[in-house]
């Protein structure tokens, strides 16, 4: 029995959880316009909680639902289909709202 | 973008290059957005009045319809122009604070004026090239509207400045200098006015006024 728990513990621990934030780095992104364009293609992501567009720091950040993800090469996808070309996408522990604070911070 | 076979024509596009980055992106893109629905509504100066509505199904192809009305300002001319319109975005660079188009497109429609008469086949063709960052903007636009009555093209070079630069929940604000040429006799000479633009999300309002003190409005909303 206890070694049925410490498996299925460790199945538990090696399923990787979602990263709470989503930044992708673009180029391009200058105007109210673009912003809009990109945040209305990701948020048609069922798995999009939500986005934050900084034309300042040319970041997009998006969180995702709870337990959910959206893979690098669609939001690659969507971002290049938006008109724009993505310099990187990483996965930050931050939340969202952090994200929109710290952006605000830098301005 | 430009092909130069000898000194005068390098001249010109080192002039045009010149001209389109010394400002910088706000003009009216005819293509906002991928699945974004663009209208706009332009008077201009008491010479030109238009409207236009697209869909963009893809960020570089939108499909739509446009009216134009011309006066002229120097005989009793007038042309009313209904027509169906597609704008193609031929090139697009993304750069690391800029963004540049160069966009067409073309349609076909009826025109009516005062000095033919009936409805003719109206065919239109235009072309655009634009520049932006967030502080500087640059766009020239050629449109050209032509029947078997008339042949009128419409040039119009914008340069804007930005006295601040704006993020995506902020008003973006806007100092535009316009020059507008009328071919087809509806303006003598080049037509220069001032523009302040406001925009913010999917609303753009820019107003103004000539060099001989006639308002130029422009509204325009994506979503």
């Amino acid at each position: 029995m206890r070694s049925f728990l410490l498996c299925l513990a460790l199945v538990g621990f090696s399923v990787p959880a979602p990263a709470a934030t989503i930044e992708m780095e673009v180029n391009g992104l200058v105007c109210a316009f673009c912003a809009q364009g990109i945040e209305k293609k990701l948020r048609a992501f069922p798995a999009t909680a939500d986005v934050v567009v900084s034309l300042e720091k040319k970041l997009v950040a998006l969180s995702t639902k709870d337990g959910q993800d959206i893979p690098d090469d669609e939001l690659r996808s969507a971002l290049t289909n938006a008109g724009y070309t993505v310099k990187a996408i990483h996965r930050e522990s931050e939340s969202l709202n952090d994200v929109r604070e710290r952006l605000k911070g830098s301005r | 973008m430009f092909v130069c076979n000898n000194a005068s024509n390098r001249r010109a596009a080192v002039r045009l290059t010149f001209l389109l980055l010394s400002a910088a992106n706000v003009s009216a893109k005819p293509i906002a957005f991928a699945d974004g629905t663009t209208i706009m509504a332009e008077y201009g100066a008491g010479t030109m009045e238009e409207a236009q509505a697209f869909y963009a199904p893809y960020y570089w192809l939108s499909l739509g319809a446009g009216y134009l009305h011309l006066d002229s300002d120097v005989m009793p001319r007038t042309r009313n122009i209904q027509d169906l319109r597609a704008n193609y975005l031929a090139h697009r660079w993304n750069l690391d604070d800029a963004q540049a188009n160069v966009f067409a497109w073309a349609g076909l429609g009826s025109a009516t004026g005062n000095d033919f008469r009936g409805s003719v086949l109206d065919r239109e063709v235009g072309f655009q090239a634009d520049y932006e960052t967030r502080r500087l903007y640059a766009s020239w636009v050629t449109d050209l509207h032509e029947s078997s009555a008339y042949s009128d093209r419409i040039d119009t070079v914008q340069l804007g400045f930005a006295p601040y630069a704006h993020d995506y929940q902020d008003l973006a604000t806007w100092l535009v200098l316009q020059a507008r040429d009328y071919t087809g006799g509806i303006h003598n000479g080049v037509e220069y006015a001032l523009l302040v633009r406001l925009f913010k999300g999917g609303a753009w309002v820019e107003a103004g006024v000539t060099q001989n003190g006639k308002p130029q409005v422009m509204m325009m909303f994506n979503f």
